[in-house]
């Protein structure tokens, strides 16, 4: 009898012993807690939702009223910036665009380490080496309607619309690229954002910042932009403001 | 950058293979994937429909399906009548003529390239897929008039057929024949024209071509003193297609006024924005398949520099590139035109030629693979 409780005891133990190594693998084996992060992006024109086609905008500058039959733009390099971490999304390049059924454009980003990231740092256009390559990354396409050719590189910000002014129509076209006009953002987060495993962030994109600078811009007299590199700087200097977060209701 | 292009170029992908290879390993008996299939770099990436990876045994059963005239229902017409190898896969007809001998509502498209630019079929875009285009035409009663089920009987008796499409895909279908026909049409690219050959770092181009090159690639911006023909805004560098994302790659392209403005696209998403937009299509071997636009209405590339730098017409949903474009600086109101001179529209002509790919359009792979008389 005493035997055969020694050999139950030792049983016992090893069994204890080996659950307890189950566990303690189990825990280190355990993937660390990630985070889906929706960015949703709203555009809109002034106060107003940007409604592609249909919808009327007062010239920022002057007379009439403008329609809007595209608007997109690149946001590339997309970074969430932490006290003592930064996570970056590879291969970020989005072409946000606005012409889906529901009128805004979602950039998912799939298993964000957790961290209080209090910073997101994006790009507005295309970097500079990206820029001068002819490799698709991302929404970057050398066959696309974002890409000038191959030696001028990809138009960043695009809108594309006509003004009404009295009986006259005036087509406008405003295509921005240019390395220098790579605008870099960086927009502070609420650090509770991260908490839930599902995480939404709202931004808005303002089409007419563009022409809100040191100088309104009125669109009768500059109804495109194009390759003069004066006018691409100036719009890129409003577009830096262009995106933002969304105010709370 | 012509260096980067040229080296690039050289890595031609043979990607369909490495990918799909996977797939297909994991049937037993299944069919070959295709093993000498390549595309230039520059044309950029591609999808194929994960039920119809591209087999040797689909591309020849295709193939075959292409030039038989048993496909139509009078055994007279086949997808080759209207698709000639030597135009590039056009017909030199206004607008195609079919089995009911009237003349249909468009031009024969060419047949390039197919996997890259819009990923949408027909002028108007109404088939999404090649499969879902490929039995349009064979039911149509003015093309084909072929009844699908009659056809997959027909085809049933042949013996080579039953062959065929038992190695391609198990068994004779419409869903087959559509895919066989797909898997065929994918193979089609034509990657070896001067332009191409100018890309892969091999030629220079004549000054008179690099001119048109040139202004091929440009939007004009007179307060930038830069001259365009402002072909790139619907045609891509590249490909010289439409664009493929969403409806990128369709534009009115000022073909005709107001009260005249066809449906076009609107025919498909039912939007007024969309009316009177076409499929812009590959300038690819364009030398090769006038007459000119959806409705063959141009006769010569002249005609259609023409249009463009003269004859654009002025309706509500005509491009602001084009209403824009001008070499010369003009007023809102002002005749739309380009502005171009005799000299550059004969330049983008030039360029337009060094398109033209001989080997495409003598490549036995793609030949009737029936004895002729």
């Amino acid at each position: 009898m005493r035997v055969i409780s020694r050999q139950a005891y030792l049983i016992l133990v090893l069994l204890l012993l080996a659950a307890a190594a189950g566990g303690v693998l189990y825990l280190g084996s355990r993937p660390a807690p990630t985070v889906q992060l929706s960015m949703q992006l709203y555009p809109f024109v002034g106060e107003e939702a940007l409604e592609l086609e249909r919808g009327r905008y007062a010239n920022p500058g002057g007379d009439g009223v403008f329609k809007v039959r595209d608007f997109q733009f690149f946001i590339s390099n997309i970074r969430l910036v932490a006290e003592n971490a930064v996570f970056q999304e590879p291969e970020s390049y989005h072409l946000a665009r606005f012409d889906s059924e529901d009128g805004m454009f979602v950039i998912g980003l799939e298993d964000v380490p957790r961290d209080s990231y209090n910073h997101i740092e994006f790009g507005i256009g295309v970097d500079p080496a990206a820029n001068g390559t002819i490799t698709s990354v991302g929404d970057l396409d050398p066959n696309g309607r974002m890409a000038w050719s191959w030696d001028v590189g990809y138009k960043f910000v695009l809108f594309e619309g006509g003004l009404e002014v009295g009986d006259t129509r005036i087509p406008l076209v405003y295509h921005v690229g240019f390395d220098e006009n790579y605008i870099q953002v960086s927009i502070p987060l609420a650090a509770a954002l991260f908490e839930r495993q599902e995480a939404t962030l709202d931004l808005c994109a303002d089409l007419l910042q563009m022409f809100k600078g040191e100088h309104t811009v009125d669109m009768s007299t500059l109804s495109n932009v194009k390759f003069d590199r004066g006018d691409a700087r100036m719009l890129a200097r409003n577009y830096a403001h262009m995106v933002s977060l969304c105010p709370a209701d | 950058m012509i260096r980067v292009l040229a080296i690039a170029a050289t890595v031609c992908a043979a990607m369909a293979f490495v990918f799909y290879s996977g797939v297909f390993g994991a049937r037993a008996g299944s069919p070959t994937p295709l093993q000498d299939f390549e595309a230039p770099f520059v044309f950029g990436r591609f999808q194929l429909p994960e039920d119809n990876p591209l087999t040797q045994e689909a591309v020849e059963l295709g193939r075959r399906l292409f030039y038989d005239p048993r496909l139509s229902g009078n055994d007279s017409v086949s997808c080759s009548t209207c698709h000639l190898q030597r135009l590039a896969f056009t017909d030199g007809k206004p607008t195609a003529i079919g089995v009911s001998g009237r003349p249909l509502a468009f031009n024969s498209m060419s047949l390039a390239n197919l996997m890259w630019g819009p990923r949408r079929f027909f002028w108007n875009g109404r088939a999404s897929t090649l499969e879902e285009q490929a039995l349009v035409p064979i039911q149509h009663p003015d093309e084909m008039a072929q009844d699908l089920d009659v056809l997959v009987d027909d085809l049933a008796e042949d013996e080579t057929y039953r062959l065929l499409f038992d190695a391609a895909y198990g068994k004779i279908s419409p869903a087959s024949i559509a895919a066989a026909l797909a898997s065929f049409q994918r193979t089609l690219v034509s990657a070896n024209s001067r332009y191409d050959q100018f890309l892969r770092g091999e030629i220079t181009l004549t000054e008179q071509e690099e001119l048109g090159r040139r202004l091929f690639m440009a939007h004009p911006d007179t307060k930038a003193s830069l001259r365009g023909a402002n072909c790139i805004d619907c045609h891509s560098q590249f490909l010289t297609s439409g664009f493929s994302t969403r409806f990128d790659g369709f534009a009115n392209n000022g073909l005709d006024a107001e009260a005249d403005l066809p449906a076009g696209l609107r025919g498909l998403t039912g939007k007024p924005e969309h009316r009177g937009l076409f499929k812009v299509p590959t300038l690819r071997n364009i030398a090769l398949t006038a007459p000119y636009m959806h409705d063959g209405r141009f006769a010569t590339l002249e005609e259609v520099l023409d249009h463009y730098n003269e004859g654009i017409k002025v309706s509500s949903t005509l491009s602001p590139l084009i209403l824009e474009a001008s070499n010369l600086d003009i007023a809102p109101g002002d005749r739309v035109s380009l502005h171009l001179t005799a000299e550059e529209t004969a330049a983008v002509i030039a360029f337009l030629h060094t398109l033209t790919d001989e080997t495409f359009v003598t490549d036995p792979r793609f030949s009737n693979p029936f004895p002729t008389e």
